[in-house]
């Protein structure tokens, strides 16, 4: 099966220079630097390489929104979202400390592409482990002058899963609380102290080199329609074989179950979240589903950040459900109020039901109260609260029924 | 100039600036859009979600305080998904909100009860108790905060920080753990800090000096002109006849600015918000011949006794009190007067880049533009104490202030004859030989003049308190009096 | 940026020469402020209005500006933390794979409750949203360190922290 990112994963030594660059290493720069930044920016349209932190955006795309320097003249950047705090996904965590020269090929290319002189890694506060390894491998870059074209610099966050979205990222990149912005204007336009912002996930940026060493075209072969390359997700839960698994986009959810060793032992397969505890999960019966963010999108879920979070039959589908709402709940940033609010009322109501005191009219609340905050939001965190509330008990009623007494869905 | 265009609300073909706000455009066309956060001078987070409309072409409802129109723009402020999204934004502020509505003085003029009533009309779906935040909190000497009624709209913040820039308050915490808190070490002081509670659209900033007064739907509302300072801010006057039982009688319940993008913009200050105390406390309402002996007289009478004396002449030691109206009278029957009416030395204060003038009398300039002119209070001090003023004629200034209170009634004492005229009595109201009772600004109609030029129409809030009339009408009495026409 | 001060800083001279450093880090001031106020909680094991204040200073920001981002952010603290502050991840995979129990054998080994200080203040520990390892569930880390999945092993392990 075609690797990418992990394609060198068994050699012990890939993050260090040395090891990297004999193993191909800054190839994909090198080859990026003989080009226009123009040119750079259409291989990776071509290649259909979408957004791997969560919207699933084209890259491509997303550079093509950039205004040229002659129209915007001035300072812009690229910043790199190692914010990873999605529910149920790692994959970052371990691209950092396996592949750290990867990413910042990656994001050297990406900075010629946008004509960035200065880019930022924004590394979440609590992968210090991460941070010192990738401190590491930019002083070894820096010192081979591979940066020259443009700094680097390393910056923690302090917690708070809503600083990975991109506008609130920004703003905790400026020394403010993340609330997320509300665009217009987009970050590309004006992004980093109102300057044309690239804001690229960790695996996305990775996935450089490669189209650049061996074309657009051959990364887009890789994968299905509109998804070019390979996927990585991080799966875990109630599987044998918990770890990152990279597949072709477009391969089969059934799959990468396989290759994590399927449901542990003596256990049936109840539900599997595909991209982290934000998306709706998926049944048995979507077994046959292809991995990529358009058929998924057509199944009523999201591919999400590929954080692949496997249930089997001992989970119980309003704790998980309380599970993610007390998340959101504690991660809302409380600046618009029906998120800020929703996410409190339902991770009470979901709490009334886990100790026994539910009442009929519960689960068409929590479906009605969804409704009205899907959409309705500054950003997709509120939108999730509204996803949560509904989704669980749509899919596993019984779960709600034997709690509440009399207990109907809406 | 900005590009006309054409859209459409609910159907109707309208006209507005390209980029003007949506919800700006509908309220110009007469469609009020429910809202909280946004606020025209202080800016639209977008946060409250209560003013989405349903815009062609958009994948979901926008947020009209941050939509601009644009040509062909087809928005429904009034469909069915939108009377939904509303109805629901609302629920969602009101699932924490305490029910204090017996107890909370913004009852009447409460953004969720208004709506409430407007658009919600909804059975609560909460078995919950309600989330438990600080109460009572004595952010400023003006201001009461109530953390659990807050909205977390950030209107205050957002005043404290780009109004005023002074900080005082801010949002702490994050999702529901959020309060609006005043900042630590800090207290809610500045000049301006009783805009909060105008902008507030809940009861969690309210006014500490109208807690518990009276109920907002008792109070009648008049368009006035704040006499503070020069600036001569537009306020609304609000009075209560109605429960004369309330806030022990006193009838001017409290002043509130009123927009005017010219003068004041939304703001006052607070020494102008509060400076009301004079209007309902130590009222004059007698016409008094004070001395030799103490007796009510009536108005001709008072007119034709002073008429005798001031016949031979009169210095007048007044104010920048006086209206337009009352500036023309008294030039018209005292044309060869002394004036004294200066701002020095007690009526000047701080000055300010928001609003407050140094000169702390609202009409200087009506003075200035009939072509009076003043001398020094030094001067008349000089006079009186040489025995050189014979008639002196104290109109809306007190003289304790200028000099002292010893030392005032030291000096009129050297004069012959004193006739004094004002709304308040005040330490000097027995030192005269008669007394005229004036009506205060919000017992009569007239117009002010601030300082840039502006001219303000200040309207009639209250009756005059017994026979006290306007100061130009007492000038009009005096100088026919003086010009021998009978009374 | 300006380092006027009315008062005395709650700062030793090498830490306030720290802080200005991250002033000048990147390439606006401001950017520097949430590693500045990192530092802060690392020497101090918390943030207090001082503390906040003086940085404000440091970088020429309102006081409330920057304890709103002391209150928004979880690595800050506006009550101290133990010297070594202990994580337990409660996120999902987490939660399926028994992070609830985990949670009692930390209060037994630590003799805690969870976000409070032991008395010889080395110790605190709570429950933390994913921490990003949730294939080694359930998570657990001592000061933004991944220290692996928390069993009563590696919990009693943490007693020979220095």
């Amino acid at each position: 099966m075609t690797k990418i990112l992990t394609k060198h994963f068994d050699e012990p030594k890939l993050h260090e220079l040395e090891t990297y660059k004999r193993l191909d290493g800054y190839k994909g720069l090198a080859k990026a630097l003989t080009m226009t930044p123009a040119d750079v920016t259409a291989e990776v349209l071509k290649s259909n390489l979408r957004g791997l932190g969560g919207a699933g955006f084209p890259t491509g795309a997303k550079w093509g929104t950039v205004p040229p320097p002659d129209k915007v003249p001035g300072p812009r950047y690229v910043v790199v979202n190692a914010d990873e705090s999605e529910p149920g996904c790692y994959k970052d965590r371990v691209l950092l400390t396996r592949a750290p020269h990867q990413l910042i090929e990656g994001l050297l290319i990406a900075s010629h592409a946008i004509g960035a002189k200065e880019s930022f890694i924004f590394v979440r506060g609590e992968y210090q482990n991460q941070y010192d390894i990738v401190e590491k491998a930019l002083k070894e870059a820096d010192d081979a002058g591979l940066t020259k074209t443009c700094s680097i610099k390393l910056m923690r966050g302090a917690g708070a899963y809503i600083s990975g979205l991109d506008t609130a990222l920004l703003e905790t990149m400026e020394g403010k609380k993340a609330w997320p912005r509300q665009p217009p204007p987009f970050p590309t336009v004006a992004g980093l102290m109102a300057k044309p912002t690239v804001v690229n996930n960790v695996e996305t940026l990775s996935m450089l080199p490669f189209i650049l060493r061996e074309g657009g075209e051959a990364f887009a072969k890789i994968g299905s329609p509109k998804n070019g390359g390979t996927v990585v997700f991080s799966v875990s839960g109630h599987v044998e074989k918990e770890g990152i698994y990279e597949v072709p986009m477009g391969s089969k959810l059934r799959d990468v179950l396989e290759l994590a060793g399927g449901v542990r032992k003596g256990h049936k397969l109840k539900a599997v979240i595909p991209g982290g505890t934000s998306m709706p999960p998926l049944l048995e019966k979507d077994l046959d589903l292809t991995l990529d963010f358009d058929a998924i999108r057509a199944a009523g879920t999201f591919l999400g950040a590929g954080g692949m979070i496997v249930l089997d039959e001992t989970a119980d589908a309003v704790e998980v459900a309380h599970n993610i709402e007390r998340f959101l709940t504690h991660e809302s940033c409380g600046q618009c109020t029906p998120c800020r609010e929703g996410s409190f009322w339902s991770e009470e109501i979901l709490e009334r039901i886990l100790d026994g005191k539910g009442t009929a009219e519960d689960m068409p609340n929590l479906t009605r109260m969804g409704e009205n905050i899907t959409g309705k939001v500054i950003c997709a965190l509120g939108d999730t609260v509204g996803v949560i509330a509904r989704t669980w008990q749509q899919k596993f009623p019984e779960d709600f029924k034997k709690r509440i007494p009399h207990g109907q869905a809406s | 100039m900005a590009k006309r265009v054409k859209f459409k609300l609910n159907g109707t073909e309208l006209e507005a600036d390209e980029g003007r706000l949506v919800i700006d455009a509908a309220k110009d066309a007469g469609v009020e859009i429910p809202h909280y956060c946004y606020h025209p001078a202080l800016g639209n987070p977008g946060n409250c979600r209560m003013c989405v409309v349903e815009v062609a072409g958009a994948p979901k409802p926008l947020v009209s305080c941050r939509t601009g129109v644009r040509e062909g723009m087809d928005v429904k402020s009034n469909s069915d998904a939108i009377k939904r999204a509303q109805a629901s934004a609302l629920e969602l502020h009101l699932v924490n909100h305490p029910l204090d509505c017996p107890v909370c003085d913004q009852s009447g003029e409460c953004g969720l009860q208004d709506y409430y009533m407007k658009i919600g009309k909804y059975q609560s779906q909460v078995r919950e108790d309600k989330q438990h935040k600080g109460k009572r909190i004595e952010a400023g000497p003006h201001v009461m905060l109530d953390q659990e009624r807050c909205i977390l709209c950030t209107r205050c913040t957002r005043f404290v920080d780009n109004v005023t820039k002074t900080g005082e308050l801010g949002i702490f915490g994050r999702g529901h753990e959020e309060r609006i808190e005043v900042t630590p070490g800090m207290t809610l002081d500045n000049a301006y800090s009783g805009n909060v509670v105008d902008i507030c659209p809940v009861g969690a900033l309210t006014d500490r000096d109208f807690r518990y007064k009276v109920r907002v739907w008792y109070l009648d509302k008049t368009d006035s002109v704040c006499p503070g300072c020069s600036r001569g801010c537009s306020i609304s006057v609000h009075t209560n006849t109605i429960r004369p039982w309330h806030n022990d009688g006193k009838r001017v319940a409290r002043l509130k600015p009123r927009l005017n993008p010219e003068v004041n913009g939304y703001w006052i200050c607070d020494d102008g918000r509060y400076g009301f105390g004079n209007l309902d406390a130590d009222r004059l309402g007698r016409v008094l011949q004070v001395s030799p002996a103490k007796k009510d007289v009536s108005w001709e009478t008072a007119a034709q006794a002073i008429a005798e004396k001031f016949k031979d002449g009169v210095a007048i030691a007044t104010s920048g009190m006086l209206s337009n109206e009352d500036w023309a009278s008294l030039k018209n029957a005292f044309p060869k007067a002394s004036l004294y009416f200066t701002a020095e030395p007690d009526q000047v204060g701080v000055e300010d880049e928001l609003l407050r003038k140094r000169d702390k009398v609202p009409n200087l300039k009506g003075a200035e533009n009939l072509g009076l002119k003043s001398g020094s209070f030094n001067d008349l001090e000089k006079d009186l104490e040489a025995g050189k003023i014979k008639n002196l004629y104290v109109i809306e200034r007190d003289l304790t202030k200028v000099w002292g209170a010893e030392r005032a009634k030291a000096l009129l004492r050297k004069a012959e004859f004193t006739v004094f005229q004002g709304p308040n009595k005040g330490e000097l109201g027995d030192f005269c030989h008669y007394r005229l009772p004036a009506t205060a600004y919000v017992e009569e109609e007239g117009h002010f003049t601030n300082f840039a030029g502006v001219v303000q129409h200040y309207k009639k809030a209250l009756d005059p308190i017994g026979s006290a009339r306007p100061d130009w009408e007492i000038f009009d009495l005096l100088h026919m009096a003086m010009k021998g026409v009978p009374a | 940026m300006s380092a006027k001060t009315a008062v005395k800083s709650p700062f030793s001279p090498e830490q306030e020469k720290a802080l200005e450093g991250w002033t000048k880090a990147y390439p606006y001031s401001n950017m520097g402020l949430v590693e500045a106020l990192r530092s802060v909680q690392d020497w101090n094991r918390m943030i207090s209005p001082e503390a906040a204040a003086r940085v404000g200073e440091i970088f020429g920001l309102p006081f409330n500006r920057v304890w709103g981002v002391v209150n928004f952010f979880p690595t800050f603290t506006i009550k101290p933390t133990g010297k070594f502050r202990v994580g337990l991840c409660h996120g999902l995979s987490c939660f399926l794979k028994g992070s609830d129990k985990m949670e009692s054998c930390l209060e037994k080994t630590l003799g805690v409750k969870k976000k409070e200080v032991t008395p010889d203040g080395k110790f605190s520990w709570e429950p933390m949203e994913c921490l990003g390892a949730c294939e080694q569930a359930p998570a657990l880390q001592v000061n933004d360190r991944l220290q692996g999945a928390a069993t009563e092993q590696l919990i009693a392990k943490l007693k020979d922290l220095k």
